[in-house]
């Protein structure tokens, strides 16, 4: 026994339909009825969703069953709906015919009770099936469009790289924590401090806006990864997450760029009695790389004497400097012109550092 | 020709237990018949008279499919022979006995079936 389902029986004999709705709700079937194709079609666009199974008469005035089922098979909204066709013995090259066309099954004349519940069983069946499929596209769509929306509010937090590390298959290795060689480059303002004691907040963020959107321009044009802005310091590193064989070029050029355009935003301050300068350092070297920090913040980020010697350097920086660690001036020689700033003593290291100031690029 | 009966009864029977639930629903199908078979020889005529074998198809496969459900089985036979012919695309003189043949048989049937509803009715 069927339990619940709508059939539509399309059929021109007035015997034939009174009979065929019988059985139908015998079965437990909800029952719609059509004369002719087009009434049928009418019917099933009247319905939508509605109707679960057809029986579909083949000789039928109007619109006989074969254009009848080829209409519904062009039709988005009703293709999947599965179409018994009602024949008699002596029609069964018209019943091919139907099957070629998309038809399910079908059933001769006079109907058999019994063949009747189990091809509208087997025929509900497939149509929940398709319903469950359907539902179950349709809640996978809605959780892609979620994650997609989470992915693009997550970029706008994160580095690109980082965000599309977090949405990778790899992901969840990298991110536990992986050794890799990168050139890290630490950027602040001279005079930031003095700057922001003096001035009101609104005039601090109004600046730090101004100043955060060059930086970042310059770090996606080069493709770096941006570990924090803190205040005016910004630390950005490259070859990681996404290796980059050039990882020193990129962050000398990109550091140059910043340089330059610092420059208008520089005079553009000073009218208004702002005095701040640009220092880089940058240095090259082994880092762990990973999540860091505790449940509910956690930062991608990079732990190594790198960092701290790259925010060394760029304490040292006098406005206008990008200083570069000595294996960082040594891999990038041939592109730069470069002066030599002499051994810097640097807070928390030994020995001193022989730091390189970038004057140009060649 | 002659084995087959005009009605067979058990076509009916059979009807009657597997829609046991509603007693009246054979009646109502039976009448339905009787009310729509002179349709569908109004339709055969019809074609014939006009010498057009496609629009023989329909009436006479409609009147062979009901009689054949209601177990008119002598006029399913009349008709499905009507309805090949139509399909053949050509008609012929055997194609007008055919259809006085169907009256005829029409005739019979109504007879028939009108003493089987009668029977129904009795206590």
């Amino acid at each position: 026994m069927s339990d619940g389902g709508t059939a539509l029986v399309v059929d021109d004999s007035s015997v034939n339909r009174l009979l065929l709705v019988k059985r139908l709700r015998t079965l437990g079937l909800d029952v719609l009825q059509a004369e002719n194709g087009a009434e049928g079609l009418a019917v099933l666009a009247a319905n939508p969703g509605v109707i679960d199974v057809v029986l579909l008469d083949v000789i039928m005035p109007e619109l006989d069953g074969y254009q009848t089922l080829a209409a519904m098979k062009a039709d988005d909204a009703m293709r999947h709906i599965p179409v018994l066709v009602v024949s008699s013995v002596e029609e069964l090259d018209s019943v091919v015919r139907c099957i070629e066309l998309g038809a399910t099954d079908y059933l001769t004349k006079p109907i058999n009770p019994s063949i009747l519940a189990a091809r509208i069983d087997a025929s509900l069946a497939a149509k929940r099936l398709h319903d469950l499929e359907q539902e179950s596209l349709e809640r996978q769509t809605a959780l892609n469009r979620t994650i997609q929306r989470q992915k693009e509010e997550l970029s706008r937090f994160l580095s690109p790289q980082v965000a599309a590390l977090v949405s990778s298959p790899e992901g969840e290795q990298l991110l536990g924590g992986h050794r890799r060689e990168i050139t890290v480059a630490f950027c602040d303002l001279r005079g930031f401090t003095h700057f922001a004691e003096q001035s009101d907040p609104e005039e601090i963020f109004g600046v730090l806006a101004e100043y955060h959107r060059m930086m970042g321009e310059a770090i996606t044009e080069h493709g770096g990864t941006l570990e924090h802005f803190a205040g005016d310091g910004v630390m950005i590193f490259f070859n990681d997450p996404v290796p980059q064989d050039d990882h020193v070029e990129r962050a000398v050029r990109m550091a140059v760029t910043m340089r330059t355009r610092f420059e208008e935003l520089e005079s553009a301050w000073r009218h208004r009695g702002y005095e701040l300068g640009f220092g880089v350092g940058i240095a090259v070297g082994y880092a762990t790389l990973g999540r860091i920090g505790y449940d509910g913040r956690h930062d991608y980020g990079a732990i190594g004497n790198v960092t701290i010697l790259a925010s060394r350097l760029s304490s040292q920086a006098q406005a206008g400097q990008i200083l570069l660690s000595p294996r960082a001036q040594m891999m990038i020689e041939g592109i730069i012109e470069s002066e030599d700033i002499g051994e810097l003593t640097l807070k928390g290291l030994t020995r001193p550092v022989q730091a390189t100031n970038v004057v140009a690029l060649r | 020709m002659s084995e087959v009966p005009v009605l067979d009864e058990s076509v009916l029977r059979e009807l009657q237990e597997t829609t046991g639930d509603d007693p009246d629903f054979v009646r109502d199908l039976v009448e339905t018949y009787l009310a729509d078979v002179p349709v569908q020889l109004e339709g055969i005529d019809g074609a014939i008279a006009a010498s057009d074998a496609e629009a023989l198809v329909r009436p006479a496969h409609t009147l062979k499919s009901s009689s054949v459900t209601l177990g008119a089985l002598r006029l399913g036979d009349i008709s499905r022979t009507l309805e090949m012919t139509g399909r053949s695309g050509t008609l012929d003189a055997t194609t007008r006995e055919n259809a006085a043949a169907a009256h005829t048989e029409w005739t019979s049937v109504q007879q028939a079936l009108d003493a089987w509803l009668a029977e129904q009715t009795k206590p």
